[in-house]
Parts: C-alpha cells; structure tokens; sequence
C-alpha cells in the first residue's frame, strides 16, 4: 500500500472499473475468483493473484468482524422501554364508544375496548386475535329510521386447524360477550367473525380451553 | 372513559403465553389499531437485530439506538398504512436503513465518489506484520468503513454483513440493482486498498 498509485484506467474506459496490468478489469478478477476458481490465469497472473489476495484478506477481516459482533449481544431492554414510553406519550386518534345505557354517559375508546375482547377471545384455546373493530350502532340510522342499540364487533382470529369451526365460533363468541357485559359494561349488538388463518393446533393446552 | 383500566404493561412485562408465540402479522395488525402492547412485543422481537443493523450502518452505539428509537416511532405512526406487503420485519428493516442513511448523509455532507476511493494511504496500514493480527485487520476495516460513501458503505454492509440480496438492498436504499452491484464493488475495492496488502 506504501507505493500505491492511482490506477491509471480508472473511470475512463471501465467506468468505475480499473484494468490490471494484465489487462483484466478487475471487477472481472473478483468476480471470476468467486464464480471460478479454477481459472488458470487467476493463478498464472501475478496481478490477478495480488488482486484476489487482497479480496481474501478483505473476506478475512469481514468475517471477523461479524464473529466480533456476534460476541458482543447488544442488550436492547432500555432501548425498547424508551420506545415505548414514548410510544405510550403519542395521540392516536380514536373513536369513543358508548358504555352502559343510552341515560349515561360513559365511554370507552375503540383501542381499549379492542384489547379488552381480543385476551377474551384468546382464552378460547388456539385461538389468536387479529383485527377488531367496533362500531357504535347509535351513530346508524336504519332505514325506517329508527336507531340499534350497542356496538358492533368486527373480529377477525387465527383458529386452530382440526377444529369445527362453528363450535369455536360459538365459543369465540360467548367469551367475547362475557367480556364485554363484565369487564366493560357494553352492549353488543351484533359480532361478526371472520376467520383469516387456519393454523397448527399448540402442543400444550395450558390456555383457557372449553368451559 | 373507562381507559383508565388499561394496564400499562412495560414490554418486558408482557406475558409470555398471550403474545410470546403470536405472529408478526397478527400483532401488527394490532398495533395498527391502538394496541400498544402489541406493539411493545413487536419493538422487544425486532430491536436487537435492528440495533445490530444501525450500529453496523452507523459505527456508533448511540447513534444507532438513536436511528432505531426514530425508526420505531416513525413505524407506529405509519402503521395505519401499513398494509403487510412485506413482514413487519422486512418492513421495519427498510424504515431503519432509510434513518440511517439520512443520518450518515448530514454527517457527512459532501464527499465525492470517488474521491473516497482515493483516499491517501493511511498510516497504519504500512507494517505487513499487524496484518496477520485479526483484530487489528478487524480495527482497521473499521476505521476504513469511514472512508466509504455513505451508498457505498450502506451497500456494503447490508450486503457483506446482513447477507442481503441484491434486489432487497436496491429497495431498501432506492436505487437500481446495477447501482447497488457497482457501489458494493467500490466499496470493496476502497477496503481492500485501505486494508493495505493490496499495491
């Protein structure tokens, strides 16, 4: 590296290539010594041989490197909590939905509800809750212009393979609406699932299961 | 409101068996919809390799917990929009490379192309003998990283230190395949100089 010189081809003819003494371009030399090796010339060629040392020891340090950062696990717990405290700072727009009786006047906001009846429905084993969304019913008017009552749920869940669909849709459904009269207090009026994926059923049962 | 009843879970409370074996897709598909513990387990699965990531792209701990926190918080904002092309990950990935590749551009406003590939010999690379030593090779390709443009140093190390296909690195850095092969082809060659056996 002491006496090096600046290659005397490079960016003219070659583009970003520079051509050896040997008269190989050596983006051709690097490449042919990882597609073929065997190339008489790569090992012939004084030039070429120097150009393929250097790749090697190039390789070399790579590699060490990548064991060295390997070695060394970065720990991310205090990364992670500062994302996510100011994740928990952000706004996020939401919809409000009723709670109780048309007289009172309580709320929750869709988000909450949501993870509220997603754990629900988790308890059902194999189980996995996606989307869910809620949609106040009072803000509809129907046809005949008279109003629903409560909320609409719009669920979608991973079920395990292997089991009657319906049966689970049941449960799904029953442990939602046991959630959603005990823990939040709302009205549902209506709940439609929709199942998205069909998956392997979980070795253990240590979830909820049939009650 | 009754939101006063959710709990404040920091993420490495989360239970492990109501979300520990759920998949990104279902968790990100969550967190879109407000669930922010769902996107405190996704943040816990994806930050170590994201970090290792940033600091490799960045050369520095801080900053690269910096890009990463940047990236996180960009990605719950965007996920609304977020559609599942790609996974979570892929995804993710791609918004961290982009933080990087912006940092290391106001780091480092104006050097030419190829300027950097003609950078003086430095010093240390002139006693042969250190070479053979692994960790000074490794020190040096270090400090050499430094010489690389910012594309050719992102091509580089998403290429020769993540393992990524051509076609994924032309994506995630916004330009042509062609472009990624002849950046990482001149990052090489600036290393194997600066490497110091080579001429």
């Amino acid at each position: 590296m002491t006496d090096r010189t600046d290659p005397p081809n490079d960016t003219s003819a070659h583009g970003d290539d520079e051509l050896l003494p040997c008269g190989r371009p050596l983006s051709q030399v690097w490449d042919d010594w990882e597609r073929h090796p065997d190339d008489t010339h790569l090992h012939a060629c004084p030039h070429c041989r120097d150009a393929v040392r250097g790749l090697d020891q190039l390789e070399t340090a790579v590699r060490d490197l990548r064991n060295e950062e390997a070695d060394s696990a970065l720990d991310t717990t205090t990364l992670t909590r500062r994302v996510m405290d100011l994740v928990r700072l952000e706004l996020r727009p939401g919809r409000p939905l009723p709670l109780g009786g048309p007289a009172e006047d309580l709320w929750v906001m869709e988000a909450v509800a949501a993870r509220v009846l997603r754990a629900a429905v988790e308890s059902v084993t194999g189980v996995r809750a996606g989307s869910c969304r809620l949609r106040d019913l009072r803000a509809d008017e129907t046809a005949d212009g008279a109003m629903d009552q409560g909320v609409a749920v719009c669920l979608d869940i991973h079920a395990p393979a292997g089991v009657s669909i319906p049966y689970l849709a049941e449960q799904v459904r029953e442990r939602l609406l046991e959630a959603a009269d005990r823990e939040l207090g709302m009205a549902i009026a209506a709940v439609d699932i929709r199942v998205t994926d069909l998956v392997p059923t979980p070795a253990d049962g240590q979830e909820g299961g049939a009650r | 409101m009754a939101g006063a009843r959710r709990q404040t879970a920091s993420p490495d409370t989360v239970p492990p068996d109501s979300r520990g074996d759920t998949d990104d897709a279902l968790l990100a598909v969550r967190a879109a919809e407000g669930d922010e513990d769902a996107f405190a387990v996704l943040v816990q699965r994806h930050a170590p390799a994201l970090l290792g990531l940033a600091v490799r792209l960045l050369g520095s701990q801080a900053e690269g917990e910096d890009a990463v926190q940047d990236a996180f918080l960009s990605a719950w904002r965007r996920l609304p929009e977020f559609r599942g092309q790609a996974s979570f990950g892929t995804w993710t990935y791609r918004i961290v490379t982009n933080r990087c590749l912006n940092v290391l551009r106001a780091r480092r406003p104006a050097v030419p192309l190829e300027a950097a590939a003609d950078v003086p010999a430095a010093e240390y690379s002139t006693s042969p003998a250190r070479i053979t030593e692994a960790r000074d090779a490794v020190r040096e390709l270090r400090e050499a990283l430094d010489l690389l443009s910012v594309e050719q140093r992102a091509c580089w190390v998403l290429r020769e230190l993540d393992g990524q296909s051509y076609e994924f690195i032309a994506d995630a850095v916004g330009i042509s395949q062609d472009a990624v092969r002849a950046r990482v082809f001149r990052a090489r060659r600036c290393l194997t100089q600066a490497l110091g056996a080579w001429r």
